[in-house]
């Protein structure tokens, strides 16, 4: 507690994140409307008392959406995040600590990978795995992992550098038992703000996708699906893109400053 | 200096083999392609689809297939469209122009923007020029550009009709798709010059300058020569997402270009156009970063040194 008094940024982080938490894990009792129920003729009504948000084209309650969204979104974000994260650390803990040919060999294809822009990365992959949520998951997921190999291979030869890692192991410690016990430990903090780095970024590009119309079902509430909802009906009902917009914003921007008040970002390479 | 070029050459060809096998591999992989889809739909007969895979060469071995494909990069032949039977080459002629200049002119935008608010962020006399500058960075990287693009097609075309929205070609059909675009991505650019600028003043010949009566504005200079070397790397990396951003904001903004181009062809899984522009990124991409790296140690000796 006294960490967050101490630090304003961290206090509004975690108060933003833990409010979006409570409201999609509370969405059945939160949202005034079901999110999928279309009500032709309340198409596009401004919001009002009924509709907090208003409707959109079909006469969906956008704030019932939004709420609803943000468990599909989120859901859908910390999957990706998860999917890179993991062989990411296992990929520059192996790299990193193993070095000569392992190294080298992993880094190369990690390297070629790096040459696709990630998003377009993802976009081939969805080709090969095909519409829905969890390809989705996995081809940005997979996207992302390059990135994050490489951050924790560099943190990896920072931490290994140090006298007490070399002590290690001129006393005959095991690998895996180093790896645990120094390596870890002195590369969680920036592998920790750079996964929160990972996250906002899995927000943004599978909610993307999502926008794209990969998601397979486009009636569900998803604010990148209700943000390509809102592109269409713009001119006559700018509030359905407004909501979902603010909310996927506000997350990442609370995600972003919870990463930068914990530690700052790490230097590029 | 000129055997790290040649190294460094050297490595970014490699890169670039294993990114176009990868490719290559992966878009192999994959079951039923617009071959396919398209006579199937046209009503053809089983052997008719297989004649005409045999004429492309689909049913070749896969090292033959490997072979022809690198050969033909290689020599510029980059296989025609399953769908249009345009050779992909053309393809990405024609479409790159509007692509190049949507990306060049976000490029610009977000530089300028994103150095000066790096600058403000860290180096502002005042607090409240610090924080705002500060929150508007992290504003521009956390709203993505499917959001913004409504928004500012909302706000400047439909509202204050001063610039026109969707569809047409043009300078002035330029102004809003770019400043979306920039604007995201100088976010990141902010970030970076405003960490790498508070470095630099943490540092010793800050304290060396100052102490010996150096003028605040030579301070500033000294500052500045070492704050900006990172700058260079990050925009490199930031091209990269530009060549992906762009897919977005052509869809949004309904302009020509090569992001059009590759979601028709993710949407009808026609490989040899999706293969090329891929392809055609990771080549882009890689020789960017390889001028980077070049860059890097031309600006900054001690980056030399270490060599």
């Amino acid at each position: 507690m006294s960490a967050a008094a101490r630090n304003p940024r961290l206090a509004v982080a975690l108060g933003v994140l833990g409010l979006i938490a409570l409201v999609s894990l509370g969405a059945p009792w939160i949202a005034s409307h079901d999110p999928r129920a279309a009500e032709p003729e309340n198409q596009l009504l401004e919001p009002s008392g009924e509709y907090l948000f208003g409707t959109d084209l079909l006469g969906r309650d956008v704030f019932s959406r939004v709420v609803y969204g943000g468990r599909r979104t989120l859901g859908v974000a910390l999957l990706t995040a998860g999917i890179t994260l993991a062989p990411g650390i296992a990929i520059g803990l192996v790299a990193g600590y193993a070095g000569r040919w392992l190294d080298w060999a992993l880094m190369s294809v990690m390297d070629a990978l790096l040459a696709f822009p990630s998003l377009l990365l993802a976009l081939a992959l969805v080709t090969v795995f095909g519409s829905g949520v969890v390809q989705i998951a996995f081809a940005v997921g997979i996207a992302g992992i390059p990135a994050y190999a490489r951050v924790v291979r560099a943190a990896v030869l920072e931490a290994r550098a140090v006298p007490y890692v070399e002590a290690a192991r001129a006393i005959g410690a095991r690998p895996a038992g180093i790896l645990a016990r120094h390596v870890v430990p002195a590369i969680a903090t920036p592998l920790l703000s750079f996964a929160g780095v990972t996250l906002s970024w899995a927000i943004l590009n599978s909610a993307a996708l999502m926008f794209l119309g990969y998601g397979g079902d486009v009636a569900a509430p998803d604010w990148g699906v209700m943000l390509a909802d809102g592109r269409e009906s713009f001119r006559t009902g700018p509030w359905v893109a407004v909501a979902p917009g603010v909310a996927l914003s506000l997350t990442v921007f609370a995600i972003n400053l919870l990463g930068n008040s914990v530690a700052p970002p790490p230097a590029n390479r | 200096m000129i055997g790290y070029s040649i190294k460094r050459f050297g490595s970014a060809l490699f890169v670039a083999w294993l990114a176009l096998t990868l490719a290559f591999v992966a878009l192999r992989w994959v079951p039923g392609d617009a071959v396919d889809a398209t006579l199937a739909r046209g009503g053809a007969s089983p052997g008719e689809v297989a004649a005409r895979r045999d004429m492309l060469g689909l049913n070749d071995p896969l090292w033959r297939q490997y072979g022809d494909y690198v050969l033909g990069l290689v020599r510029g032949d980059w296989g025609e469209s399953l769908v249009t039977e345009q050779p992909v080459a053309e393809i990405i002629r024609q479409n790159i122009g509007a692509t190049s200049a949507l990306s060049g002119a976000a490029l610009l935008i977000a530089v300028t923007l994103g150095v000066a608010l790096g600058i403000a962020a860290s180096l502002g006399r005042w607090r409240p020029v610090r924080y705002g500058a500060e929150g508007l960075a992290s504003l521009a990287l956390s709203t993505p550009v499917y959001w913004t693009s409504t928004l500012a097609i909302y706000v400047f075309s439909i509202v204050l009709g001063i610039l026109p929205g969707v569809g047409g070609e043009g300078i002035r059909y330029l102004i809003l798709p770019a400043v979306v675009l920039g604007f995201h991505t100088a976010g990141s650019i902010a970030q970076v010059t405003a960490g790498s600028i508070r470095n630099a003043m943490g540092q010793g010949f800050v304290r060396t300058a100052r102490a010996k009566g150096l003028p605040e504005l030579d301070v500033l200079d000294h500052v500045l020569r070492v704050g900006m070397l990172p700058v260079v790397a990050v925009v490199a990396l930031q091209l990269g997402f530009l060549l992906s951003g762009t897919v977005i904001t052509e869809i949004i903004f309904v302009r020509r270009g090569l992001g059009r181009v590759l979601l028709t062809a993710i949407d009808n899984r026609d490989y040899p156009v999706v293969e090329g522009l891929v392809v055609l990124s990771a080549l882009t991409y890689s020789a960017i970063n390889m001028l980077a790296d070049v860059a890097y140690r031309v600006i900054d000796p001690r980056v030399r040194m270490e060599e």
